[in-house]
């Protein structure tokens, strides 16, 4: 166990803050925006579909699983570029939790 | 006995058959090499298991039906039932896995140092997984009784007896390759009928492509029968409404124990974060596809059913009707059946559909074969929540912790026991439809565990008398909306009783947070413990000071 900087550790949580931020206003954006709006958007058509009804039968659940792969690999890069080892992670995951 | 009840049966047997087998085959393997085995399972395979566990009778049986009657303001269960995984995957999952804890009630219990919280958050669970379970169980009684062409109620006795089984049987939930293995028949099942249906109606064999022009038509259609349009916003309830469904979907999706709990068994915060997201890729299949299949059968009904000669109704009309869920009344009386007299329970559409459109014996077997598997893998899951919250959290942790394993084992399996046969009861005479029932495990979820765990996890401050205020206050709240907007007519903004989360939510964290400023800070080792949840596993908050693992 080394000790490091507390700064360099805040560092982390809030660049990974920061865009949990981001991907939470994307989201609020395509479903509860678009809700709010739904009456004026039922006028634009898009592939046979009033934009309304397209974006929360198909739009909204697309960019949710868009935004869920990007924080997967947008993490992964933070995670390299403070040197956490995920090897060193499953060894010590492995341990904290209690099996019953 | 008919061919369609011998495919149907064989198809459901065989598929049984298959994941007994998978249990059986792993649960051998992974003894011999426990951890390496048990928690080494790949996000991919692990996302997938997850959509078994969370797609269930709701999703698969009832999901379509819904959208198909409420046209625009049902798929608010789409974006609901997907948008919640966001919450989940940043705000809880990877934290609560580096927590280290088992069950929800054994966080709340730990983070917050009290025995009341534990023995709060173990009802809680056992109330919102209790009223999930009734709706599972009404949805197997739709299948068992179309296959056995009986009354849905006693389809759901037998669903109960089944199901009660299947829980106590134990060993199968929680092997990760058996809920694979279910998630692949229940998507295959849902996928086949819808692709069907779009090569029969538009020629086109990828129906998220072709539905668009089949859901102008119906708007046309509506429009000559007087109606209202298909995909007009809020004609069936309010903005509002809309609005408070869709945040009390998402929030209760990531305050829901028995979906947590699959978090719990993933190996790191990494894959927490990779398994969120292919569960939700494997999950939105299913849900990508459901309003397709709601427009196809809708388009059908309304072109091919409406408008037939009462006397000249096929067949599949009399083995619906019997089971009480369809009702077809010539009122008028002119000998032609008009779509205002087809009367259609949202809970039959998806079973019924290819039915109607002759799709073939096989895609219907198929189809009660993935209803069966949908309804089965989360009960499986919901009665375990609960017997683990009462036969571990509470009788073992507080009322008798001298019992030994074999007492802990027995308890758990009577509670599954009276948990089931309660649970049937109400499924008796389902006091609403199936996505309905669901909705209000969801608000119950969204009133208490999604607060008590955001503030518990992200607000160091929080402490056990704000969490404890909080979880019974947002109880209180959520059940007394509920009741009122059900029996009561009482409504705010048009909202009712499947938005009652939105108010629950609000109402306990406005106690949390006011309650723990009004009383003691919790102790420095606890908020540690807070901060502590930030930073990944190698990184260990302790004293003011940051130290990592080499």
């Amino acid at each position: 166990m080394k000790r490091i900087e507390k700064r360099r550790a805040d560092a982390y949580f809030r660049e990974k803050n920061t865009y949990m931020v981001i991907y939470f206003i994307i989201w609020a954006i395509v479903s509860y925006g678009v809700v709010l709006f739904a009456e004026p958007l039922s006028d634009i058509y898009f592939n046979g579909f009033p934009l309304h009804y397209y974006m929360g039968a198909q739009g909204a659940l697309a960019v949710f699983i868009i935004l869920l792969f990007v924080n997967a690999f947008v993490g992964d890069k933070i995670d390299k570029k403070y040197g956490i080892d995920h090897n060193k992670n499953e060894a010590i995951g492995r341990g904290t939790t209690v099996d019953h | 006995m008919d061919t369609q009840f011998i495919t149907s049966l064989v198809i459901i047997l065989a598929t049984f058959a298959l994941y007994i087998f998978i249990a059986i085959f792993n649960k051998a393997k992974e003894t011999s090499d426990f951890y390496v085995a048990g928690r080494g399972v790949p996000p991919i395979w692990n996302g997938m298991a997850i959509g078994a566990d969370w797609m269930s009778a709701a999703s698969f049986i009832g999901m379509a039906g819904t959208i198909m009657m409420l046209g625009y303001d049902g798929l608010a269960y789409i974006m609901g039932w997907t948008g919640g995984y966001l919450l989940l995957t940043f705000l809880l999952a990877p934290q609560l896995r580096k927590s280290g804890s088992y069950t929800v009630p054994e966080f709340i219990g730990d983070r917050f140092k009290s025995k009341t919280a534990l023995i709060i958050a173990a009802i809680c669970t056992m109330i919102i997984s209790f009223t999930y379970s009734i709706g599972q169980l009404s949805g197997s009684g739709v299948v068992i009784g179309r296959l056995f062409e009986i009354d849905a109620k006693l389809g759901t006795m037998i669903g109960v007896v089944l199901i009660a089984f299947y829980a106590a049987f134990g060993g199968m939930k929680g092997i990760t390759w058996t809920q694979v293995a279910q998630y692949i028949v229940l998507i295959v099942a849902y996928l086949v009928p819808v692709i069907f249906m779009s090569l029969q109606i538009t020629g086109n064999p990828l129906p998220w492509l072709s539905y668009g022009e089949i859901v102008g038509k119906l708007g046309e259609l509506d429009r000559e029968l007087g109606l209202s349009e298909y995909f007009a916003p809020f004609e069936k309830g309010t903005k509002w409404q809309f609005l408070a469904l869709m945040f009390t979907l998402m929030a209760g999706t990531a305050g829901l124990p028995h979906v947590i709990a699959r978090f719990y068994t993933v190996s790191t915060m990494k894959a927490a974060r990779w398994s969120g997201a292919w569960a939700l890729l494997f999950i939105g299949l299913l849900y990508f596809s459901a309003p397709a299949y709601a427009a196809f059968s809708r388009f059908i009904l309304m072109t091919q059913v409406a408008g037939s000669k009462i006397a000249e109704l096929p067949a599949w009309t009399k083995t619906w009707v019997d089971t009480g869920l369809l009702k077809v009344a010539d009122t008028s009386g002119n000998g032609i059946l008009e779509w205002n007299e087809l009367i259609i329970a949202n809970d039959i559409v998806v079973m019924a559909t290819p039915e109607i459109a002759n799709l073939g014996v096989f895609v219907i077997g198929l189809v009660a074969a993935g209803a069966m598997a949908a309804a089965l893998s989360t009960a499986g899951g919901l009665l375990i929540a609960i017997s683990s919250a009462f036969a571990h959290d509470i009788y073992y942790r507080i009322l008798r912790p001298t019992a030994t394993d074999k007492q802990r084992l027995n308890v758990g399996r009577i509670t599954i026991i009276i948990a089931t046969l309660l649970a049937g009861l109400v499924a008796l005479n389902p006091p609403g439809a199936i996505t309905q029932i669901v909705a209000w495990a969801f608000a119950l979820a969204t009133g208490t565990f999604f607060p008590a765990l955001v503030l518990g996890v992200w607000w160091k401050r929080s402490n056990s008398k704000g969490l404890i205020a909080g979880l019974l206050v947002g109880l209180g709240v959520t059940l007394t909306y509920i009741f009122a907007a059900k029996y009561g007519g009482f409504t705010i903004l048009g909202i009712i009783d499947t938005g009652a989360g939105v108010f629950g939510a609000i109402a306990a964290f406005a106690t949390n947070i006011i309650v723990s400023l009004a009383t003691k800070p919790p102790s420095q080792e606890i908020q540690d413990a807070v901060i502590n949840l930030r930073y990944p596993e190698q990184m260990t908050y302790k004293d003011g000071e940051v130290y990592m693992e080499e």
